[in-house]
């Protein structure tokens, strides 16, 4: 491309009909005010006119300017704008400009077609960049780097397995049984995070007992998405800022803007991680001896000959493995591999003056903590933007991911075959290891051998998607004062997803039951969202400008799922015909849901914002599926600092927010229905009502939420404060509201009392130092948020986990929507509390000598209860680290159990854990012309916990987060994080990244 | 002007695309309540008949174990559950909880199938004659009374004095809970007896899987009905009525004593397979009988060796060990008795020990003794001595088929039951599902 560099003159727009001879060239370098360093990218045009043009890698620009002309404009994000009057004569402007440390110039999304200045947002927005997000130490996959970065949510990890799986709820709880997690938008595109279970509850029971919640541990499709495409993420926390995204947005809308091409040379940049994964903390296990491996069989003084022989058994057992060396620590084994990881990603993007591409591909591969587990990713992404005419633009997203994760058995089971649960009941003196032909033994302690289980069995998923959109933008007309534009919307996202769990007839658990497993699920799922908007913006003056929208959106989904469970399997086969039984299950789901909205924004002297705005929505998941519900929004800023008045030069930024917003979240699909399961029996087909029933009345839940706030930053941007208080209330919650059993049915989908989150986000932007040399950003946030269910029109009820014995969350007019209630000796007493107290993270760069770079991310999270039932199990099964601890003259791991008191069980999950923290050096390089650029850095993921929390982590979920509810199986709910069931452990990561940019 | 009238067009259009798509999404996946019981084919009829009765077998399983734990008669051990041997026996402090699985998955399924009836009954009464005969629907509402009192009564077995509501049909008002059990077992009967009315001069013409092998017609159903309402009288110590039931039941002294009405299972798609079958000799789920069913048989009696078997290795959790399987289910396609002609006898025993016809009595035990390899009754022919044999003919004949902890309790002989640990406890009756509460 050996183009000159007047190339890259951009014209933003040629309507212009200013006359040719009247012109002057101009031209300059732009650098930071700070480091000096040229910029590369910077936006310099001449206000009111389409003239303008963008800095060359050198800093330099040239531009024509009109006759008449007075200033210039130089704009770049992160930095402040600043204008320039031109003097006559002159033709040379070099310019310093500063970076905007309080990002008051940053351009938030505030409607789905609309954006404003964050100087005059009116919600509290947060915002992450792709260098926050990836940029320090990357976690596997994308939705686990999310957390710690985002105030005002609690994001949990459900489990370590491979292939992610993350909870995140903004604002506290935003629906019990409805939705409870974001919307994730992607350039656009409505992009599907559901999970799937693949079936396993065939195999460990789990849903079968204690709760008929599915506890498959299914990963969520987010983690599908590369983080390193990432350019920019937007979190609009509750309805008042999301309003505009309707029915779906009720939890909150994650919008992610991918990379895209800019015009000049084409850039090529390569990175490279290769590091470890290993488990984070082990809980340790029970150091036998002779006298507490006879004590497994019965008490010494228990008079029964049997429980005699026995304890002699165990006794002489224990002793032979003594002298023979043959104690193990089977925890150790089965979570103590180290998993290599490998991440490579190579992109190119550039373009000319009218089509720019970002183009790239990623590969990510990683091996668990737990052999035969792992996590593979493909990723092809393709966005092009293209220039029809000067009125037409289009812009094109594609990508495609390809992904394997191989997540072992774990988590909560009855038939005592995943691997946790099958520890827990396994002394260390048993030998379970296979012999030379590769025969395991049999496992007298449980029913399975847990390391002949993890060497033969597989549960693998593999995704196939699809995801791509585009985006029109038209501009209808343009003068003096007004411009209209036409935008229209389309995403397609389409996956595949196959699972696959494996079950050889000889492993302990099949040889004498169903003699071997082969579970087979294929689900082929298709969302679409198209939306058109007509937007205009009036500017009658230039201190007055009102931009009037009017949109309507539609969105379509259809999931197809099929699930064959084969057993008595043919020996060594795993396909579905090399066996003597088939099940198969299938579940379709769909829905249709539509939009139409409008909104007016105004702003004044761009002091004063105010918005308002109105959509109505409808769903076929409603009772009702033509009726269309009315959700309002509206909001106001006032910048003081932007009035004429104002004269305190030391408070460069004060502004004053409200807003408020309604937004609805529809009913999950068949709330309207009674069914009729299968139930067959002789041969014959059946059919049997389903506990659950429906409610042709059904409607969404109302979210009604305000949100008022200060902003305020000093000493020029480097100290800066944005404080947010919020009142979210949810009316006609949508409950699984507990039936009397006696009328044959458990539950009823019934739209039944208020719930409301108050709470508070506190921010805070120092920049405590800012030299050429060494400069600290430092950016520290605090929040907490507090439910309270404030209606119930039906009587309490408890909601999960396992029963009252074991600790149960409880809705409650009155109390909290999270509290936790439990048998303790004969009553119901409050036991806990899952919303932590406050949540505070503490994020750090230190820049030294322009090349070094440290930062770091502190995330401390105070409160907050966890219903340890992992514990549970370990003492059960005699096999708790600290059983023979003496508590009240018993020893402990038999007096929990055994005291009647679900507290006991039900255990602060307060941690502070270093998340992230990288250090990066960027090769200073002299007379290269091909290489622009290498950095190397050494990067630590979840490193550092501490915690007094007993388990493999504190962040945990039993249920999942985003688990599908079928005709069959019951979904995950937006209550139930926190249960803890010998989940996949957490795992911690090390890494070393290279990058070269050429 | 003309620019807005482009604009107004699109968004017009935009309007128009949405306003297309229309119509509403229905069920799916499954049939819904309300349109199987619209003007019915005699397949939906068919349909709803294998329903209920493949319905009654959910959570048949723990409804058997928690029985039978309480009663004694075994111990379950599951490494995933330990339930089984705290709440169940008492164990340390532990009461039984009103909120879960042990109670509330039996509990809730049995009402279920009574809702299944009454959609059944339902839809019998919006069937075309085309479709069914009178005489042939009644034949349906026959089955749905008897299955709602059968599976009323097994409710009332678990909660006792707790008490139980009566189902009632659809969009009907539940009504309280009524805590005395003779008031509920009096509307087990009405239930029973409705279904008797309706199964006389029947046809029936849906099918029933092989576990009413013999008594797949109305005059077989009639039977079925007769038996359970048999073992109702004796509950409520109505003798003579028992007597006057098994005269209609298929009681036979002489004839096969496990001839009688079985719930099928099968490993079959779509099927339940029997998971209270668990192969001898496993470790981690475990289901072996309470030491006492050994140290308490009579020497000789053959019930040792053909409900239990020795293991290789005895298994112990919780402080307790046991050293012999149960083995009355002999793999996943096994069948569980609901009602067996064994059991008849014996009620027919009893209601003659209470009615004083004693030799009447010895007759019936001792066809139960022979079939054991026992000797004939030699003991004392008072009423009480007998009894005491009655209940030690229940107690092994009818092991694990969940009457075992309800006799005891019927002769207020609870107290008699061994606790193996200081603090276990043995309960008389399990408490009201928290979730009855819900009204």
């Amino acid at each position: 491309m050996l183009l000159p560099k007047s190339s890259l003159l951009v014209l933003l727009c040629l309507c212009s009909t200013l006359a040719l001879f009247a012109q002057q060239n101009i031209s300059g370098k732009i650098k930071d005010a700070v480091s000096g360093k040229p910029l590369p990218g910077v936006t310099v045009r001449v206000p009111n006119t389409n003239k303008g043009t963008i800095t060359d890698p050198g800093g330099a620009y040239t531009l024509v300017v009109p006759a008449g002309a007075t200033s210039l404009v130089v704009s770049y994000t992160g930095y402040k704008s600043q204008t320039i009057t031109l003097k006559t004569g002159e033709s040379v402007y070099n310019i310093s400009i500063e970076e905007d440390f309080a990002r008051l110039e940053e351009i938030v999304v505030t409607g789905l077609a609309t954006n404003v200045k964050r100087s005059n947002l009116a919600n509290a927005v947060a915002t992450i960049s792709g260098q926050e997000l990836n940029g320090v130490a990357p976690a596997q996959t994308f939705d686990a780097a999310l957390s710690g970065k985002v105030p005002g949510a609690l994001i949990t990890a459900n489990s370590g397995a491979p292939g992610g799986g993350i909870s995140v709820k903004m604002r506290g709880i935003t629906s019990v049984f409805g939705n409870s997690q974001p919307l994730y938008v992607v350039d656009g595109i409505f992009f599907n995070n559901s999970s799937i279970p693949a079936g396993l509850n065939d195999v460990t029971g789990a849903a079968t007992s204690g709760n008929p919640n599915n506890q498959d541990n299914p990963s969520s499709r987010i983690a599908d998405l590369n983080p390193e495409d990432i350019e920019n993420i937007e979190i609009l926390k509750g309805a008042s800022a999301a309003a505009m995204y309707g029915a779906k947005a009720a939890a909150g809308v994650i919008i992610i803007t991918t990379k895209k091409g800019k015009t000049g040379k084409t850039k090529i940049s390569f990175n490279q991680e290769v590091g470890f994964t290993k488990v984070r903390h082990l809980m340790g296990v029970r150091t036998f001896t002779a006298d507490a491996a006879a004590d497994l069989a019965g008490a010494a003084d228990n008079p029964s000959p049997a429980v005699q022989a026995k304890r002699a058994a165990y006794k002489q057992q224990f002793t032979d493995a003594k002298n023979a060396g043959k104690i193990y620590d089977y925890e150790k084994e089965m979570f103590g591999e180290t998993g290599l990881v490998l991440n490579s990603g190579i992109s190119l993007s550039g373009g000319g003056e009218k089509t720019t591409f970002y183009l790239s591909g990623n590969r990510r591969q990683e091996d668990g903590i737990v052999k035969h587990t792992g996590y593979f990713n493909n990723s092809i992404r393709l966005n092009v933007d293209h220039k029809i005419n000067d009125r037409v633009s289009l812009g094109v997203t594609t990508n495609y991911i390809g992904s394997s994760a191989d997540r072992g058995l774990t988590n909560n089971d009855n038939n005592g075959v995943s691997y946790g649960v099958a520890l827990s009941s396994t002394p260390d003196f048993v030998d379970l290891h296979p012999n030379a032909l590769g025969e395991y033994p049999r496992n007298p302690f449980a029913a399975s051998n847990p390391l002949e289980t993890r060497d033969l069995m597989a549960n693998n998923e593999k995704t196939n998607r699809f995801v791509g959109g585009a985006n029109l933008e038209i501009k209808l007309q343009q003068n003096d004062r007004s411009t209209t534009r036409l935008i229209g919307r389309g995403g397609i996202d389409y996956f595949n997803y196959k699972t696959a769990a494996l079950f050889p007839r000889n492993l302990q658990f099949e040889e004498n039951g169903l003699q071997g497993h082969s579970i087979q699920g294929n689900t082929n799922n298709t969302n679409t969202n198209i939306a058109g908007f007509v937007v205009n913006n009036f500017t009658p003056n230039p201190n007055l400008s009102l931009t009037s929208t009017v949109g309507a959106t539609l969105e379509t989904g259809f999931m197809d799922n099929i699930v064959t469970s084969a057993t008595n399997l043919v020996s060594g086969q795993s396909n579905l015909d090399a066996s003597a039984n088939t099940t198969t299950r299938q579940f379709r789901q769909k829905f249709r849901d539509n939009g139409i909205f409008i909104q007016e924004d105004l702003s004044l002297m761009e002091a004063l914002t105010v918005s308002g705005g109105v959509r109505f929505d409808r769903s076929t998941n409603n009772g009702d599926f033509q009726k269309y519900y009315v959700f309002p929004k509206g909001s106001f800023s006032w910048n003081l600092t932007k009035m004429k008045f104002w004269n305190i030069s030391s408070i460069d930024n004060l502004k004053i927010r409200a807003a408020y917003g309604q937004s609805g979240n529809v009913p999950p699909y068949g709330s309207k229905f009674t069914g009729m399961l299968g139930s067959n029996i002789g041969g014959f087909p059946g059919v049997l009502v389903d506990n659950l029933q429906g409610n042709p009345d059904i409607k969404p839940e109302r979210q009604a939420e305000f949100e008022t706030g200060l902003d305020i930053s000093v000493l020029n941007g480097r100290v800066s404060l944005e404080a947010t208080y919020y009142n979210k209330n949810i009316y006609d919650v949508l409950l699984r509201h507990a039936l009397p059993a006696s009328s044959g049915y458990a539950n009823e989908w019934k739209n039944s009392g208020d719930l409301k989150n108050q709470g508070l986000e506190l921010g805070l932007n120092l920049i405590p130092v800012n030299t050429r040399s060494f400069r600290w950003n430092s950016s520290i946030n605090f929040w907490f948020n507090r439910s309270k269910v404030t209606k119930l029109i039906i009587p309490p009820y408890a909601i999960g986990a396992f029963g009252n014995s074991l600790g149960t969350f409880y809705l409650e007019e009155g109390a909290p929507a999270t509290q936790i209630k439990g048998t303790v000796g004969s009553d119901l007493k409050l036991i806990g509390d899952a919303e932590p107290k406050f949540q505070m993270s503490f994020f750090n760069e230190v820049t030294l000598f322009k090349n070094f770079s440290l930062r770091f991310l502190i995330h401390w999270k105070k409160g907050g209860d966890n219903i340890n039932l992992t514990q549970l199990l370990t003492d059960l099964g005699a096999t708790s680290f600290d059983y023979d601890d003496m508590i009240s003259g018993t020893k402990a791991g038999a007096f929990r159990p055994g005291a009647g008191d679900a507290s006991i069980y039900v255990q602060d999950a307060s941690y502070v854990r270093i998340r992230e923290i990288g250090l990066y050096y960027n090769v200073p390089l002299k007379n290269t012309k091909n290489v622009k650029g290498i950095r190397v850095g050494v990067s630590a993921n979840n490193f550092f916990t501490w915690t007094k929390y007993v388990g493999y982590d504190p962040e945990v979920s039993n249920f999942g987060s985003n688990t599908i509810t079928t005709s069959q199986s019951r979904g995950s709910i937006g209550l139930s994080t926190g249960v803890d069931v010998m989940p996949f452990p957490a795992s911690k990561r090390a890494s070393f990244h290279v990058g070269i940019d050429f | 002007m003309k620019k807005y009238i482009s604009t107004i067009a699109v968004v017009v259009s935009l309007l128009v695309i949405n306003a297309c798509q229309k119509g509403e999404i229905n069920s799916l996946n499954t049939p819904v309540v309300d349109g199987i019981t619209k003007d019915p084919s005699r397949s939906d009829l068919f349909n709803l008949v294998t329903g209920a009765e493949s319905g009654m077998r959910n959570s048949l399983a723990v409804y058997i174990d928690g029985t039978g734990i309480i009663g004694r008669e075994i111990y379950r051990f599951s490494s995933a559950e330990p339930r089984y041997t705290t709440d169940l026996l008492g164990g340390g402090t532990k009461q039984l909880d009103n909120n879960t699985f042990y109670l509330t998955n039996p509990w809730a399924a049995r009402y279920q199938v009574s809702r299944q009836c009454f959609i059944l009954l339902d839809a019998i009464k919006n069937t075309r004659t085309e479709v069914a005969s009178d005489q042939q629907k009644k034949a349906f509402s026959g089955f749905a009374k008897t299955l709602i009192g059968y599976q009323l009564l097994l409710n009332i077995n678990l909660t006792n004095t707790n008490g139980a509501r009566i189902p009632v049909a659809n969009g009907g008002t539940l009504g309280g809970v009524v805590t005395d059990p003779a008031v509920v077992m009096d509307s087990v009967l009405k239930f029973l007896n409705d279904g008797k009315a309706d199964l006389t001069g029947s046809e029936v013409i849906f099918p029933l899987s092989d576990g009413f092998l013999g008594f797949k017609d109305a005059a077989g159903l009639l039977k079925f009905n007769r038996a359970i309402a048999a073992r109702v009288y004796i509950y409520r110590q109505q003798w003579a009525s028992a007597l006057a039931a098994l005269n209609e039941s298929f009681l036979d002294l002489n004839g096969d004593q496990n001839k009688g009405i079985y719930h099928a299972f099968s490993t079959n798609g779509g099927d339940l397979a029997n998971t209270l079958f668990l192969a001898p000799n496993g470790n981690g789920e475990v289901r072996v009988s309470h030491p006492t069913f050994a140290t308490d048989i009579l020497a000789g009696d053959n019930r040792l060796q053909t409900k239990t078997a020795l293991r290789t290795s005895s298994a112990s959790q919780g402080g307790l060990t046991g050293n012999r399987d149960v083995i009355i289910w002999s793999s996943l396609n096994a069948p569980i008795s609901v009602i067996r002609n064994e059991e008849l006898i014996l009620i027919y025993a009893e209601a003659k020990i209470q009615l004083n016809a004693i030799p009447d009595a010895i007759v019936a035990i001792n066809r139960i003794r022979l079939a054991h390899n026992l000797p004939p009754y030699a003991g004392l022919t008072t009423q009480a001595a007998l009894i005491t044999e009655m209940l030690y003919e229940r107690r092994y004949s009818l092991f694990m088929e969940g009457h075992r902890w309800i006799d005891l309790r019927r002769y207020n002989l609870l107290n008699t039951l061994p606790k193996d640990r200081p603090d276990d406890d043995i309960w008389t009756k399990y408490p009201l599902p928290q979730n009855e509460s819900n009204l």
